[in-house]
């Protein structure tokens, strides 16, 4: 019965997938629409590009602006998140900042972007380096914030000059929130990544998908769909196994904590 | 080190046990303001002058909001005073350091840590060489009752346990006075009971200068060399009683003691009188 259940529990996902395309392929059928074709039509369509080396190439450099967009956001804004929690100072230096461009599409900055550095890849990687930045700096502030003040007497106690107890207590401490930040930073990047590039066609994925509709190839652009949906499951599963991995001590072994004195 | 300036309020007071009474901690005529959100000042602390000897247990005790967590905080060296200085054999204290060790009542413990990286941290940022500091904080662990539980991290223990812990991760590093801010404010009634025991058995091993804030007046007697009795708003030394009980204590003889009883029913009555005091216009 037990063991039922859990077999059945790890099919869920996959059900529902298969759910989703059994919707979809009926829709499809019963519609009967060029511009809507049925699930199997695009399910054939991926084979063909992923076995095509130009998109290879172009999908290969969707996700070296990807990465490197991400890795330059965290980079900068997890430091800034973090002396932001900590100095009153650079919060309200910051802040205001922060809040006129937190609003802002950042695909709407595009074309201004475009019109100083191009349509290459430094535009768009400045794209999804601001798309990222924000929910990783917010969250880096405040896991920041939260860090018990005892926490750090107890450092300087020890020994522990400011910069130390800035990466070594505020860091460690604030890294469940900071992961949660960069959890919706990674979403976030691969969302900017295709936009930047429907903005500015030039390659990457987006640039495919979005050739594909103009020519109305419209089962290559929902094979392109789907490609782009299965990155953005395999990356945020790649990232929830990491993060589990590094924020352990944060969730209990045992559903209780142990009864001793 | 230089000699103690002799004030009227400890003068009578001095530790009769002890030949040569040398200061440890000295705090003088030390006031703390602080600024509500109202743009007012409160004097949290007025004139707080007090002596600590080496090698004592001093409790202070007081209403909860009579700044008795403060007094112990600028001792630390986490907050500064408003007027006045503290000293640390002689030395004003500008800042926290390694000499002064706190146990707080939120345990404070490092949570990405486990048991033994918690105590291993302060001999470890002491440069003292990882397979030491391990046998030393492995051995601290066992004597504060928790063998066994060297791999676990804060968030799978009790809160008594979490104490136990911030009490080894504070003796890790050899402190010579112990800060203790309500260590056992939040636990149950049973749990405290065993850590007071099990503290004073480990204290008794090296009688380190302990400063130890709790608003139990049980808890400070049962404990101290000397008793401490604030007052609220402002924050000022009522009474400093000395507790003339032999040592070692042992609990269950102690609470059938007359003369513990005394010490508890006058205690009481001078943190009776201030309550008092705050009721008149």
């Amino acid at each position: 019965m037990t063991v039922a259940r859990t077999v059945l529990s790890r099919l869920a996902p996959l059900l529902a997938c298969l759910g989703l395309l059994a919707i979809w392929q009926i829709g499809a059928l019963i519609l009967n629409t060029e511009s809507f074709p049925t699930a199997l039509k695009a399910l054939r369509a991926i084979p063909s590009i992923l076995g095509d080396k130009e998109a290879l190439i172009n999908i290969a450099a969707s996700l070296r602006r990807m990465a490197v967009g991400f890795a330059l956001a965290l980079a900068v804004s997890i430091p800034l998140g973090l002396m932001m929690g900590r100095s009153r100072a650079v919060a309200s230096f910051f802040n205001p900042l922060l809040m006129i461009i937190y609003p802002v599409p950042k695909a709407a900055l595009m074309p201004i972007i475009m019109l100083w550095l191009g349509v290459g890849d430094i535009a768009k990687t400045l794209v999804i380096f601001l798309g990222v930045s924000l929910p990783v700096i917010y969250h880096s502030f405040q896991g920041a914030r939260a860090v018990e003040e005892k926490m750090l007497w107890s450092g300087a106690a020890m020994g522990l000059s400011a910069r130390q107890r800035m990466i070594r207590i505020v860091l460690p401490a604030a890294l469940p929130e900071i992961l949660t930040g960069c959890r919706t930073g990674l979403v976030l990047a691969l969302i900017t990544m295709i936009t930047s590039e429907m903005i500015a066609r030039q390659s990457g994925a987006g640039n495919i998908l979005f050739n594909a509709l103009d020519m109305g190839q419209y089962d290559t652009v929902f094979a392109m769909i789907i490609i782009v949906g299965a990155m953005g499951i395999g990356l945020d599963a790649a990232f929830e196994n990491l993060r589990g991995r590094l924020v352990r001590w944060s969730e209990p072994r045992f559903d209780l904590p142990l009864s001793f004195s | 080190m230089k000699l103690l300036p002799l004030r009227p309020d400890i003068q009578a007071e001095s530790a009769p046990r002890r030949g040569l009474a040398t200061a440890m901690i000295e705090i003088d005529r030390v006031s703390q303001i602080f600024q509500t959100s109202g743009r007012q000042q409160h004097l949290a602390l007025s004139e707080i002058s007090l002596t600590v000897e080496d090698g004592a247990f001093v409790s202070i005790l007081g209403p909860s909001g009579c700044g008795k967590s403060t007094l112990l905080y600028i001792v630390g060296g986490f907050v500064s005073p408003t007027q006045g200085v503290a000293t640390m054999k002689g030395k004003p204290i500008t800042g926290p350091g390694p000499d002064r060790g706190p146990v707080f009542q939120e345990f404070a413990l490092f949570p990405w840590k486990s048991v033994l990286g918690n105590v291993m941290y302060g001999p470890r940022q002491q440069g003292v060489k990882p397979a030491e500091a391990e046998a030393q904080s492995r051995a601290l662990i066992e004597m504060v009752g928790l063998k066994g539980f060297e791999d676990f991290y804060p968030k799978e223990l009790s809160g008594g346990m979490k104490q136990r812990v911030a009490l080894a991760r504070t003796l890790a590093y050899h402190p010579a006075v112990l800060l203790m801010d309500e260590p056992f404010g939040a636990l149950d009634a049973h749990t405290r009971t065993r850590l007071q025991n099990d503290l004073l058995n480990i204290w008794e091993r090296d009688r380190k200068t302990v400063l130890f804030v709790t608003h139990s007046v049980e808890e400070a007697v049962f404990l101290s060399d000397k008793v401490v009795v604030m007052t609220r708003s402002p924050g000022r030394i009522k009474e400093v009683v000395d507790i003339d009980l032999p040592r070692p204590r042992r609990r269950a003889e102690l609470l059938l003691d007359s003369r513990y009883q005394k010490y508890v029913v006058d205690i009481e009555g001078m943190i009776d009188d201030t309550s008092e005091d705050e009721l008149r216009p």
